[in-house]
């Protein structure tokens, strides 16, 4: 299982009660009220713990947590030593 | 002459200061004489669709500028504004339509699974407005689009005409226990709350607050109203989840107030930039807090993280009571940090026993409350309204004292009190107790059936980190309890459900506990 489908089933098994139905990669947690804040919390120590990357307060924007594809791209930046969007803008 | 109507707030800014912000959102900048004038074209088209005075219209949108439309709006044309939660399940939502009968109905796509099912909508219905959408055809239709229903004539202002008694708004509390229940507040009722809220936080047309509560929920609805009464400007951030997003926005707004209830400021001093914003919330003059009991432990931190300069406003309130009935002023928080203050202008909070004599200082009794601000009673539910309104004012449920210098003090609710063993036990206190340990997020105790005690005390517990052991945490309770007080067991999870407001909630808890 490549990263965005773990990211993925983590959200379905979560969050949806394994119904993916509607879930696209670009689907907005929080407009489509997928994702509440405690939510984010979850998800957040779930990144922390699967692949050991520190998510610092500053990058807890939209940008890097809103979707499938924005959560995936912010870990692969984060593991590759790459940029993400956040810290101080 | 002194305004009497909530909308005439948004008239009277709109004529005194057309070209300032009303409203900022995603990048959209809404000055007041836009806003009036989208409110007054969506009176216009509720008038063309045959809406009454006095008839229901339900509002189902997130918070933004379409949802101030539409507040103001129905207002204007003498309905009564009905804003429900977005994320209402199928079948409350088919009960609540069902009770209101309403004339119709604004709603969004996030409730679009009503809009597919609009033949489930009470025959009242005369028609519904998908705000985010747009519809080609004219005529005689159910459905219209936004841009469709706003294209004709505006409302002139006064209109309809309204009496300052006539029902403004139904709001549904979440209710710590039951079904929901619908509080009618008249434009008598918002008007004076909102009066009393901008005195004492000492508001005006500089103030500009930064809203990440949902406005169906009474808070949020004060926040919009006391600032469109002032003429100030209202940020609306629905990415509260995303703390860095609203905390920055603050700074680049040059927000002045900030609001939550204690869920907000729990996540918030747990996982977000603030503390590293300090320097740079160089306007931010108060943060108020209401929506329930804060822990002590939680007011602390906050005094410590935020900017030296930003007060902090400890409220309380109730929807029955159009949002506000007390405060404590930030002056005296410190020495006062366990009360929720004293009574708003023009409003009176008492403690009475079950005879309705009010008790001396420092006895426990019911927190009443009388003024301008309370409600006509519950939307077509008599005994439920005859339960809380008699002639002393209205029963908050809500139980406490008063010290000598008149503050109050809430110790807990009275249908959150649990029989553990022939002991009368107060939730609240415990849960006081768990979140003094600084290894807790949240926390809330509850009574399980137990068929030796009664009730056996469980505490749902979600830890900050650094995974604090059951053990621990009841070994820490046995030091500062005593024993018939102290949880049997306490479970360590994700996550505690809540409203949309934030605020805890508890029957859910309980059904997680299985």
């Amino acid at each position: 299982m490549d990263l965005k489908d773990e990211i993925r089933s983590f959200v379905v098994d979560n969050f949806l009660f394994g119904d993916a139905e509607g879930l696209t990669d670009d689907s907005s947690f929080i407009r489509e009220g997928i994702v509440d804040s405690t939510g984010i919390l979850q998800l957040v120590a779930y990144l922390q713990e699967r692949y050991q990357v520190a998510v610092a307060d500053e990058e807890l924007i939209p940008e890097n947590l809103d979707s499938v594809q924005r959560v995936a791209t912010f870990v692969e930046g984060k593991r590759g030593g790459g940029s993400c969007a956040g810290g101080e803008g | 002459m002194e305004l009497q109507r909530v909308h005439s707030f948004l008239e009277s800014s709109a004529a005194a200061r057309p070209d300032k912000v009303a409203l900022v959102h995603d990048g959209e900048r809404v000055s007041y004489r836009q806003l009036n004038r989208a409110a007054n074209l969506l009176a216009g088209f509720l008038v063309q669709r045959g809406v009454l005075p006095g008839d229901r219209v339900v509002i189902l949108l997130s918070n933004g500028v379409k949802y101030v439309a539409s507040y103001y709006g129905v207002l204007k044309a003498g309905a009564v504004a009905v804003p429900l939660n977005l994320e209402t399940g199928q079948e409350t939502l088919s009960r609540l339509l069902d009770e209101l009968q309403p004339a119709g109905i604004v709603l969004e796509q996030g409730a679009g699974h009503l809009l597919q099912q609009f033949h489930l909508a009470p025959p009242s219905v005369r028609f519904l407005l998908a705000a985010d959408a747009s519809f080609a055809q004219g005529g005689a239709h159910l459905v219209w689009g936004w841009d469709e229903a706003l294209t004709g004539e505006e409302l002139p202002q006064g209109g309809r005409t309204i009496a300052p008694d006539a029902l403004a708004s139904i709001i549904y509390t979440s209710g710590s226990t039951g079904q929901p229940k619908g509080v009618m507040l008249s434009h008598r009722n918002i008007v004076s709350n909102t009066r009393s809220i901008t005195e004492y936080l000492r508001l005006t047309e500089n103030d500009i607050q930064m809203v990440v509560l949902p406005f169906f929920y009474v808070m949020g609805k004060s926040l919009l109203n006391t600032h469109m009464a002032v003429g100030g400007t209202v940020v609306i951030n629905n990415n509260f989840a995303y703390t860095a997003s609203v905390i920055r926005q603050m700074a680049e707004e040059g927000v002045t107030g900030f609001s939550g209830v204690p869920s907000t400021y729990a996540y918030l001093l747990h996982r977000s930039p603030l503390a590293s914003f300090r320097d740079r919330l160089p306007n931010l003059r108060y943060c108020t807090q209401a929506g329930g009991h804060m822990p002590r432990d939680i007011k602390e931190r906050l005094l410590q993280v935020l900017p030296p300069h930003t007060k902090l406003f400890v409220m309380y309130g109730a929807t029955e009571a159009a949002a506000r009935l007390t405060y404590v002023e930030p002056e005296r928080l410190p020495e006062k940090l366990g009360s929720i203050g004293r009574a708003i202008p023009g409003v009176s909070v008492r403690v009475l026993d079950p005879h309705g004599e009010e008790l001396p200082d420092g006895e426990c009794g019911e927190l009443v409350a009388s003024g301008p601000n309370i409600m006509i009673g519950y939307w077509n539910d008599p005994e439920g309204t005859a339960r809380v309104l008699d002639s002393n004012g209205y029963h908050t449920g809500d139980l406490g004292y008063r010290d000598a210098e008149g503050y109050l003090y809430v110790t807990g609710r009275k249908d959150h009190l649990l029989k553990v063993g022939g002991h009368r036990i107060d939730p609240q206190e415990v849960e006081e107790v768990l979140m003094s340990s600084g290894s807790l997020l949240e926390v809330v105790v509850l009574g399980l059936d137990d068929p030796l005690l009664g009730k056996k005390l469980v505490a749902l517990a979600v830890p900050l980190g650094g995974n604090p052991s059951d053990r621990s945490l009841i070994s820490f309770c046995h030091g500062k309890l005593p024993r018939h007080k102290v949880p049997g067991e306490i479970r360590l999870v994700a996550a505690l459900p809540k409203y949309p407001s934030g605020k805890i909630d508890r029957v859910s808890c309980l059904s997680l506990c299985g």
